[in-house]
């Protein structure tokens, strides 16, 4: 059984009259320690699926398994632990609290879970050594997105779940933030999910999902990923 | 504006209906309870206002201190302006019921201050008369009963003592409500205890000394066109008050001369008759007297005469009885005298005898001698014859014939000498024995003489002493009888002295009295001279400056927090408005959007505002001053002045509020606003830099802390909303405490005794020394206290109040009645030797203070200065106290206690009832009041003051609900996706929740701090607005309420943060994350 298993998931969205289908009958699987990038155009289900994942969403129907625990199961509060410990977000637009310096932020998230990193290791890990007492409207797009990741790993989380991190960054940027999504992957060992609509990042991924209509259409497996840097868009 | 912005509008209120409720319920409560409490002051007037004209209510009482008369009416009815004028006859009775006595104002029926009938018929029948209600309820009488009206004769202007009624046995007849006594006070009199306890009604018909009215009412034309004490209203009156004050020298001496003229007249003409009277009655006693004095002369005369007659009585009557004894001693000396004498005559008659028989012998012898001789002369003769004898033998012859012849002679003689002897012996015999007989015979006459004497002596003395003594006796009546007389006429001068005395001391005092009439006052009054009506007036004035200080904290307190919720929503929508600007709306259309949002809130907040505080919160102000006032029940009326100043208000800031938060997003381009506003910048805080603190600070904490003062705007409004409502219920616990305080304050801490004991005014000292023995000596009574009361005026300056006067009559052992402890220093205080002591509120009043000097009038207008030594403790009424001495010494009067106070061994409430009922069946007993009755009954009054209270409360709650709910609504609109993020980051709810409310808590902490304090102040700034200018509320907040109002602003807080469980659980991450539209 894989680490994680997405099986038969699909969800469903009431708007009124109509129905929504945001996932349908989704499979997938992925395997701990993996660099998993989801592809795929905007409505496709890719956030759905992520959200599903980290415990902010639930399906539907189908049965979602993470390291043996099935989530799909968990009540609300188990779904907050779950979250707490075991994953690590990345938004598109950083998320961080404005009025908390880079080291709260990660604090934030440490001060909750048991088994997380010191701030400041983690922050200087992902280069902010000297930003750490900066306030998020200090620092520029890319340092935030930096502390944002330092939040999610300081956690030391199962997964580190990232929905578009590299949105909202210029391509130098962007780049420096995929690197160390995967040097984090690799180092670590942390089993990373990164969502773009970039189809270009693939190669750098173990596992590339491509997802379409609601649905994981197609999973490839990379057996020689490559390394970021290498990668041009 | 443009339908589909109008469209907009409205749908933004379905979907943001918490907002908009909230902004409704701010202007709902800012105008509901501006309003309502500003109505309730004109609503009281106009409700009295209404009242007073139906009752047809005078504009100007004039009073004198001398009466008015006829001539005074025609007068001020000729003054401009006056509608009509009427006199009326106003007094004070007594009426006896059941051994107690009552003091009722007696007023006379006429076109003023017509009476409301409350049950039966107005009195038109002499002996007929109308008693206020409480006055059958309190006596146990019904209408159809009669009472026995008591009031003193009256005086006329003829110095006659007039009845004052026709009838005094009245029937009552219905029960009526004075307009002239719209508060519970009846005001003071002279008689009784000095107080009035009721008011009753009788005809015009019934007074029977109606030559001078107590009081002329007067009607200004046109003053009915105004609110009662508007101040168009007050320039109508005293236009005319100013006109009647320019006629009342002129009256007062007209009225000051006709009674002195009167008067004098009278005096004058007394005099006159005194005079007549008393030389008249003078002559009549000269005459008594002489005609005694003669009498007595008489006496004296007759009495001498007697006495003479007595003592020549006497003497003759001695002289004759002596004779009487002198005459039985010679008869008996005679008796004895003639048996001697008997005896020797017969031995005399024997010698005689023998005599005789020898002259008988001798005179034989001598015959035969006479014979020879005889014959020898004629021998001789013969011989001689013979003419030749010789001459010589014839000489010899002739001689011896001569011879013989002379011898014969000599014979003869001898035998004559012899036969008288014997004859003589014979005769003497004869005599003698006659003699003797003769004397026997006349011893016997002389006896039987003295025998018819001394009857006649006897007789004669017994008829003359009783004579004598019938004399004496009749002599003794007159005397008595004169002695009467002189008596009488002692007795009748003396009578007449009196008389005389009397009568020129009346004609002194009378002849005083019109020294003394004093030049009359004329007290020309408008309303305000009525207690009722002016202490109504006032409490208005306490409502509406209740209703100046907190609606303006509602309404601060609304406008704040409507503020931050419109600029919330303006920011929330900065996207669409700058995509409406975008589109070419231009700022008047995307802002009236906003407008029309806010103005419905407004509308129809206010609306509700406006019907709920209009109708509610007057009523429920009334009927707590219906508890002190007779009026009827309220007008509320929509007031359109105080509506629309409310509602303007609310609009303005609300409104404007809205325009404002518009129009600065609006000055910025479209492509900003479509941006989304860049965040507020993270800072450090000031505490950051005291290491040792922050360093100590939880994480947690340490971003609450900089979260707090992130939202300085949200950290202020909180502050000052959390403030104001705590202050609010502050205040409002805070006036329950000062009025609940009252009643034990009064009735526990300064006044200790159980019974005030009114003596009825008659007693002499020893029924009312006796009295009070008995008391000291019942077992159920600890404490007994003589003491003197009585109602005085205190004034200083402009400012009058009305005061008891209590004097002890020993000053040791009262402060254990009536605790006199000063207002400052809470020391207790003896009665001071050359001061007074006054009440607290009263000196503030008369503003004045220890060792200033006040004048006191007392109830006959009696003026007097006094220095006041300390001014005490006290909360209800106005007391003066003052030793017994000083007492004396300031009105120069001897101390007559009138009341008694007591303190009286515990006993359970029958006990209590049954001894207070004997002890009003005691003949002394005038009336008997109980502390606990006064304080069951003054606390129901108060208790209705807790209506307000719970009003404040109330609404003070509701406010703090409003303000946290809104704000809160604010802070998680404002912070949605920070919440999200630390949703996302796995906060439970119950961290997520504490992580904001943390914030609240430590906000509303420091607002409540801030409030309690806050309230402390306007609890002690609406206190020295609304109080009652009886009473002295204490101006403390008990601990206890200031743990309510806390207790109460947090479960406010409570509740809202359960609300923002919810709210905050139901946050939608994935929503809240998406890129910002």
């Amino acid at each position: 059984m894989s680490y994680i298993e997405f099986k038969n998931v699909c969800k469903e969205y009431k708007m009124g009259e109509v129905t929504i289908k945001a996932l349908n009958n989704t499979n997938f699987s992925i395997e701990k320690g993996e660099l998993v990038v989801i592809v795929g155009p905007s409505g496709a289900g890719k956030t759905t699926a992520l959200n599903i994942l980290g415990g902010m969403d639930s399906a539907t129907s189908g049965k979602v398994t993470v390291d043996g625990k099935i989530i799909t199961n968990l009540k609300n509060k188990e779904l907050i632990k779950y979250r707490r410990n075991d994953i690590g977000f990345v938004f598109q637009f950083y998320n961080l609290v404005q009025n908390l310096t880079a080291k709260e932020n990660v604090e934030l998230a440490t001060e909750i879970c048991k088994d997380s990193l010191d701030p400041t290791t983690v922050l200087k890990k992902v280069g902010l050594k000297d930003r750490l007492n900066n306030f998020p409207s200090q620092l520029s797009g890319g340092e935030q997105q930096r502390v944002a990741i330092a939040r999610a790993i300081a956690k030391n989380p199962k997964l580190l779940l990232c929905d578009e991190p590299t949105g909202a960054l210029d391509y130098k940027t962007g780049k420096q933030i995929l690197k160390l999504l995967q040097d984090t992957a690799r180092k670590e060992n942390m089993t990373v999910l990164i969502i773009t609509h970039n189809g270009a990042l693939a190669p750098m991924a173990d596992k590339v999902i491509h997802f379409k209509n609601g649905t994981a259409e197609n999973i490839v497996i990379n057996e020689h990923p490559i390394s970021v840097e290498e990668i041009e868009w | 504006m443009k339908k589909a912005l109008i469209k907009d509008a409205l749908r933004e209120i379905k979907k943001t209906y918490k907002r908009f409720i909230s902004i409704l319920l701010m202007a709902f409560l800012g105008v509901g309870f501006f309003a309502g409490i500003r109505a309730s002051s004109p609503d009281m007037v106009d409700t009295l206002d209404t009242y007073y004209k139906n009752q047809n209510v005078y504009d100007i009482q004039v009073i004198s201190t001398l009466g008015l008369t006829s001539d005074d009416i025609d007068a001020i009815s000729k003054v401009e302006n006056v509608e009509y004028v009427d006199g009326s006859f106003e007094t004070d009775g007594q009426i006896e019921i059941e051994n107690k006595e009552v003091i009722a104002k007696v007023m006379s029926l006429n076109d003023f201050n017509t009476p409301v009938l409350i049950e039966g018929s107005l009195p038109s029948a002499q002996n007929e008369c109308a008693v206020e209600p409480s006055f059958l309820l309190a006596n146990n009488k019904k209408i159809g009963d009669t009472i026995e009206l008591n009031i003193e004769d009256s005086q006329n202007d003829d110095g006659e003592d007039v009845p004052y009624l026709y009838e005094k046995e009245l029937k009552i007849v219905g029960t009526v409500q004075s307009p002239m006594y719209i508060s519970l006070d009846r005001g003071t009199s002279n008689l009784g205890a000095g107080k009035i306890d009721y008011y009753m009604y009788i005809p015009e018909s019934n007074v029977q000394a109606n030559s001078v009215y107590t009081n002329i009412y007067v009607k200004v034309k046109g003053a009915n066109e105004y609110t009662t004490s508007s101040n168009k209203y007050k320039d109508c009156v005293a236009e005319v008050k100013n006109k009647i004050e320019d006629i009342k020298e002129e009256r007062e001496k007209a009225r000051y001369d006709s009674l002195v003229n009167t008067a004098t007249k009278k005096v004058e003409d007394a005099e006159e008759e005194l005079n007549t009277q008393k030389s008249d009655a003078e002559k009549q006693i000269v005459d008594a007297e002489k005609e005694l004095e003669d009498g007595k002369k008489q006496i004296e005369d007759a009495e001498a005469e007697i006495k003479s007659g007595r003592a020549e009585a006497d003497r003759e009557f001695s002289n004759a009885y002596a004779e009487l004894t002198g005459v039985k001693k010679q008869i008996e000396n005679s008796e004895k005298e003639l048996e001697t004498k008997e005896k020797e005559a017969n031995a005399e008659f024997d010698k005689l005898e023998e005599q005789k028989e020898e002259l008988n012998s001798q005179l034989s012898t001598l015959n035969s001698g006479i014979s020879e001789v005889e014959k020898n002369i004629e021998t001789i003769e013969n011989t001689l014859k013979n003419p030749q004898l010789p001459d010589e033998q014839k000489a010899t012859l002739e001689e011896t014939k001569k011879q013989l012849e002379s011898k014969l002679t000599e014979l003869n003689s001898s035998k004559t000498q012899l036969t008288s002897a014997i004859a003589q012996i014979d005769t003497g015999i004869k005599n003698g024995k006659a003699e003797i007989e003769n004397a026997k015979s006349e011893l016997q006459s002389a006896k039987k003489e003295l025998e018819k004497n001394e009857n006649a002596y006897y007789s004669n003395k017994n008829s003359t002493y009783a004579q004598l003594d019938d004399a004496e006796e009749e002599l003794a009546n007159s005397k008595k009888e004169l002695e009467d007389g002189e008596k009488e006429l002692e007795e009748s001068k003396k009578e007449f002295d009196e008389k005389i005395a009397d009568a020129e001391s009346k004609l002194n005092d009378a002849r005083a009295k019109i020294a003394e009439i004093e030049n009359p006052t004329w007290y020309v009054l408008d309303r305000t001279g009525n207690s009722g009506y002016s202490s109504f007036i006032q409490d208005t004035e306490s409502v509406a400056n209740i209703g100046r200080v907190f609606p303006v904290i509602f309404f601060i307190v609304a406008a704040l927090i409507s503020l931050t919720s419109m600029t919330r929503m303006v920011e929330e929508q900065r996207t669409q408005i700058g995509t409406l600007k975008a589109l070419g709306y231009n700022k008047f259309h995307i802002t009236s959007k906003y407008v029309l949002y806010a103005s419905l809130a407004c509308v129809i907040g206010s609306l509700l505002g406006m019907a709920v505080g209009f109708v509610l919160l007057p009523k429920i102000l009334w009927k707590m001053y219906s508890m002190m006032y007779q009026i009827g029940d309220i007008q509320t009326s929509f007031n359109f002045e105080m509506s629309s100043l409310g509602f303007t208000l609310i609009v303005i800031s609300i409104l404007g509020a809205t325009i404002y938060a518009v129009m600065r997003e609006l000055v910025q381009t479209p492509a900003t606003l479509m941006r989304p506003k860049s965040p507020k910048m993270g800072k450090r805080v000031f505490l950051e830099k005291i290491t040792f603190i922050w360093k100590r600070l939880s994480f947690s904490k340490k971003v609450t802390v900089r979260n707090i003062f992130r939202y300085k705007k949200r950290f202020l409004m909180t502050i000052i909303g959390i403030m104001g409502c705590t202050a609010l219920i502050v205040t409002g616990f805070g006036i329950k405490d000062s009025i609940e305080s009252i009643m034990p304050d009064q009735y526990a801490k300064v006044f200790n005794y159980d019974l005030q004991i009114n003596l009825k005014a008659d007693l002499d000292n020893t029924q009312k020394q006796d009295f009070i023995n008995s008391l000291t000596n019942n077992d159920k009574i600890e404490k007994v206290c003589e003491t003197y009361m009585s109602s005085s005026t205190a004034i200083n300056g402009s400012n009058e109040e009305d005061v008891q006067i209590i004097v002890p009559s020993n000053n040791t052992g009262f402060d254990t009645l009536i605790n006199l402890a000063d207002v400052k220093s809470k020391e207790a205080l003896e009665l001071p030797a050359d001061g007074i002591l006054l009440t607290d509120k009263t000196a503030q009043l008369l503003d004045v203070e220890a060792g200033d000097t006040i004048t006191l009038k007392d109830t006959d207008d009696n003026e007097v200065q006094v220095k006041i030594s300390n001014v005490v403790e006290n909360y209800v009424y106005h007391y003066i106290y003052m030793s017994k001495d000083m007492y004396q010494s300031l009105y120069g009067e001897n101390f007559e206690s009138n009341v008694i106070l007591t303190k009286n061994f515990e006993m359970d409430d029958e006990t209590e009832d049954n001894f207070v009922k004997d002890l009003m069946n005691e003949p002394e007993v005038a009336s008997v009041t109980r502390i606990s009755t006064a304080m069951n009954m003054m606390n129901d009054t108060m208790k209705s003051l807790n209506y307000v209270v719970v009003i404040l409360i109330v609404s003070a709650g509701l406010l703090a609900f409003v303000v946290l709910y809104n704000l809160s609504n604010v802070n998680i609109s404002e912070r949605i996706r920070e919440l999200a993020t630390i949703k996302v980051l796995g906060f439970y709810d119950k961290e997520v929740y504490l992580y904001i409310t943390r914030e609240t808590i430590i906000l509303t902490a420091i607002g409540l701090v801030l409030g309690l304090v806050a309230g402390y102040f306007l609890d002690f700034f609406i206190l020295e607005t609304c109080e009652i200018d009886m009473l002295r509320f204490k101006k403390f907040v008990a601990p206890l309420s200031y743990v309510f109002a806390a207790l109460l602003t947090i479960l406010f807080t409570i509740i809202v943060n359960i609300v923002n469980y919810f709210a905050l659980k139901k946050i939608d991450m994935i929503e809240s994350l998406k890129s910002v539209e």
